[in-house]
This record gives structure tokens, sequence and C-alpha cells, in this order.
């Protein structure tokens, strides 16, 4: 079943908005699409124009057939969800990280769960004793799977990943791809996925959308 | 004891020229390349100071409603415009939201602190009003663009985490309010601190004029702590209403940050 699809999708990159791209492409539940293209093709920029993170020239995307004009834009942000590849922290232990999002989602049925929490930590091989440390003394590579864990517990419907893996090494790359595969097969879940390493074929159900490299001017 | 003012005669007042000799010969012994703006600025307090003198003088005897409303908002206005100028973090701001935060402000705490408090006879008094609205804004001037420079930078710095919060599903007003706090902070601390020193440190100037002036030093006092009091309110007012009109600036219209606060500084 279709869960999400872009039209047209138009924006510019560069300071002086010297380049223009338009994009379109459909998610079927269950898959990943793979956003492939050289660097600076404007891969992250389409992700954030996704997330309405950025400002979008023309186009419209459709979650579940249901245009983002129709959708509120906090709503929208929390359904199609982007995980930046510098991964946000804040103030406070690691547990106060997991559960700053639902002191905003604070209106809605959400709750924050710390034992799916503390369940995905050691899936994605981070020792519990992190759950009070500082989050600023986390490494780079315990950062963005803190950061990833936060955003799958928002429970969004597309996950719009860039470069979740880079600054992991080999094994926790494999438990961040096995946790992925795993919240994929639920209903109603999709993913964009940037990578440069090539290593998201151990997901089951791939798509592709090349972004066209070549500058118009 | 002699409770009247001791004059100053022309000479005396040109025996202060000496004062700004002294701060131009270290700075050009130093190369600070101060000597310039510190001679104009020398001119500008003895010709803006005159000419205050005497208009000063002229509105106290006509002492008309309307003309002091309009000095009133010129001064905020003249404020509003240099509180805007001088934050090197903030770029195109309009300073009609400036000058509105600063005219709210001055007039919601300066008419508590003339009719309420002083009450003078008649409630408008211009030797009152003016001197007690310049005050206030003198020091809201200087709170609110603190308040603005820090805003922006906070914003700036905070780019990653304002985002991740929108990304979560917050407004732009969950998303920015660890700014807005900081930023008011920033524009109340030196009132904060003026407050905790205040006869310590410093005998304000206001307190020091009514002395030299020959008032009696605790009625001087009395009206210190009323000036103190309605400038930190003053400045507080002010401070909120400027970063509460301002954060909307940093969002586009689906709110997202706007690209400047994502970029380096121009």
């Amino acid at each position: 079943m279709m869960l999400f699809r872009f039209e047209g999708i138009t924006y510019t990159l560069g300071l002086r908005q010297e380049r223009k791209i338009s994009v379109s492409g459909s998610l079927n539940e269950g898959f990943a699409l793979i956003v492939r293209g050289p660097s600076g093709a404007g891969k992250s920029t389409l992700l954030r124009v996704l997330a309405k993170l950025q400002t979008c020239l023309a186009g419209e995307a459709y979650l579940e057939e249901k245009s983002w004009q129709e959708i509120p834009v906090t709503t929208w942000r929390s359904k199609v969800h982007y995980l930046s590849q510098k991964p946000a922290l804040f103030d406070g232990t690691v547990a106060e990280n997991l559960a700053r999002p639902f002191g905003i989602l604070a209106g809605t049925k959400k709750q924050f769960d710390p034992n799916l929490a503390a369940r995905l930590m050691k899936e994605l091989l981070l020792p519990s004793d992190l759950w009070d440390q500082d989050a600023r003394t986390l490494s780079g590579g315990e950062a963005a799977r803190l950061a990833f864990i936060r955003s799958l517990l928002i429970d969004p419907m597309v996950l719009l990943l860039d470069e979740p893996t880079a600054s992991l090494d080999e094994k926790s790359r494999c438990a961040f791809y096995e946790v992925l595969s795993r919240w994929l097969a639920q209903p109603s879940k999709a993913a964009l996925l940037i990578s440069h390493n090539n290593d998201f074929r151990e997901l089951s159900q791939l798509a592709y959308l090349d972004i066209d490299s070549n500058p118009r001017r | 004891m002699d409770h009247s003012t001791i004059p100053i005669s022309n000479l005396q007042l040109a025996f202060s020229v000496l004062l700004i000799l002294i701060s131009g010969a270290i700075s050009s012994l130093l190369k600070l390349g101060l000597l310039k703006p510190l001679l104009w600025g020398s001119v500008r307090t003895f010709i803006q100071l005159t000419l205050m003198g005497y208009a000063l003088t002229y509105l106290f005897i006509i002492n008309n409603l309307w003309l002091i409303l309009v000095i009133v908002t010129l001064m905020c206005y003249i404020a509003s415009k240099t509180a805007v100028k001088r934050t090197p973090n903030v770029p195109n701001y309009p300073s009609m939201l400036a000058f509105f935060s600063l005219l709210a402000s001055t007039f919601l705490v300066g008419s508590i602190v003339t009719g309420l408090i002083i009450s003078p006879e008649p409630w408008y008094s211009a030797r009152i009003v003016i001197p007690i609205f310049g005050m206030i804004l003198g020091n809201s001037m200087n709170g609110i663009a603190l308040a603005l420079d820090r805003l922006y930078s906070e914003a700036r710095s905070r780019s990653t985490e304002i985002e991740a919060l929108l990304t979560f599903g917050a407004t732009p007003w969950e998303a920015i309010r660890p700014s807005l706090r900081e930023a008011v902070r920033a524009g109340m601390t030196p009132t904060i601190n003026s407050l905790m020193v205040v006869g310590l440190v410093s005998l304000p100037g206001m307190m020091t004029g009514q002395i030299l002036g020959g008032a009696d030093p605790q009625e001087a006092v009395r009206y210190q702590i009323v000036v103190m009091l309605m400038i930190s309110a003053a400045v507080a007012i002010g401070c909120l209403l400027l970063v509460g009109l301002s954060y909307k600036k940093l969002f586009n219209k689906d709110g997202a940050l706007e690209p400047f606060i994502l970029h380096s500084r121009q």
C-alpha cells in the first residue's frame, strides 16, 4: 500500500539559490527509499524540505494520500520525521534527552516509555549505565544512536534519515539496520535514507531515487 | 548647612575640557583610534545638553500635555533606533517592534510612577514626567538591545536543538523558549546587578544630582528607590515584549527556522 508520495518538490540550493532541483517519488509501506546522488546534489535538502524545515517552491507531499497542506505543520513533522546528520543533544542526562519530545507532545496520547527506550538502547549496543550519564559527554556514535532511538520513540510514520550510520562502527551499523528493518516491518512505516556507505543492503524492501546532479542555471 | 546649588560658571565649565584632553591623550598614545569619536562625542554632549537645557526650561513653563506626549514618543523613537543599531547578530530588524516595546513599557511604568507614586500637580507636570521617562528609556533601551542581540545569537548557536524540537512536533514558541529565556535574562542582568550594588559601589546619577543640587540625602534616597524599582520593572516588561514580538521573525510561514539563522553571519 502506498504510504508516502511527493510530486514535483522544487527547491533551490546554495546561498544565492543558484541551483533549482525538482524531485518526485513515492514509497510503499515497509519500504526504504534510498536517495542517491553525489555530494552537494541536494539530498539532505530534499529530506529537510519534506520535513517542512526548509522552504519548498512548488510541489506537494502526501501522507496516506492526504496533502501536507491539510495537515498541521507540527503534526506533519512528528509523522514525517527528519533525523539530522548532526545529532541534537539537550542539557541533561541521556534519559532526559530521550524523554525530551514528550514534554512537547504532552497534549497527545504519546507518552514516554522508559522500557521501550531501554530495550532499544540494548538492541543498539548502548550500555545501560549510559542512562544517567550527561548526554553532552557522549561520543559521536553514541549520540547518533541516542538521537535515532529518540526518533523511534516519537513513533513517526515516515523516517527521513540523513546518513544515520556515518559515525557508527561496523558492529553498531549492523545493529542499526536490524532495528530499522524490524521497525519497517510494522504497519504504516516507511523511510527515506541517505547513505554513502552502501550499507543498507541488509534492508529487505528497497527502492531508489536518483537526484539530478546537473546544475541547472 | 547651605542647601543651595553651587553654580558652575562658563570658565569653570571650560576647565572640564581638560578632562577630554586626558582621555584623548591616552587614546592617541595607545593608538586606540578613539580620538575622533571622543572629540565628536564631547562636542555632541555640549550641544545636545545645552539645547536640552533651553528646551526643558521652555517645556516646564508651557507644560502642555500634548507637547509632552510628543516629546516622550519622540524619545522612544530615538531610543528604539539606537537600540537596534548596535546589535551585530541581528540583520534587517524592523525597529517598529523595538519602538512598540519601548513605548508600551515606558508609558506603563512611567504612568504608574508619575500618577500613583510621585503624583505631581498637574499629574503630567513636565518637570517630573520628562526626566522620569528619560531615565526609564535610557535603561530599557540598553536592556532591549542586549535581549535582542542575545535572542538572535542564541537562536544561531542552538539552531540544531531548535530544529530537533521542531521535528518532534514543537511549535516555534516551544522550540525557541529556551533561547527566549536566555535573551530576557541577558537584558535584565545589568539592571539586577545595579539593584544589588546600588549605594555600595555606585551612587546613582539621579541621587548624586539631587544631592549636588542641595537636596536632603534622605529625600534623594527615597526618589532613588522608586527610580531603581521602576527601571527594573520597565526593563523586564520591555525585554519580554520585545522577544515576544520578535521571535516570529526567526521563523518562516511554515514555522521553520529562517535560512539566515542557519548560515554564517554576513
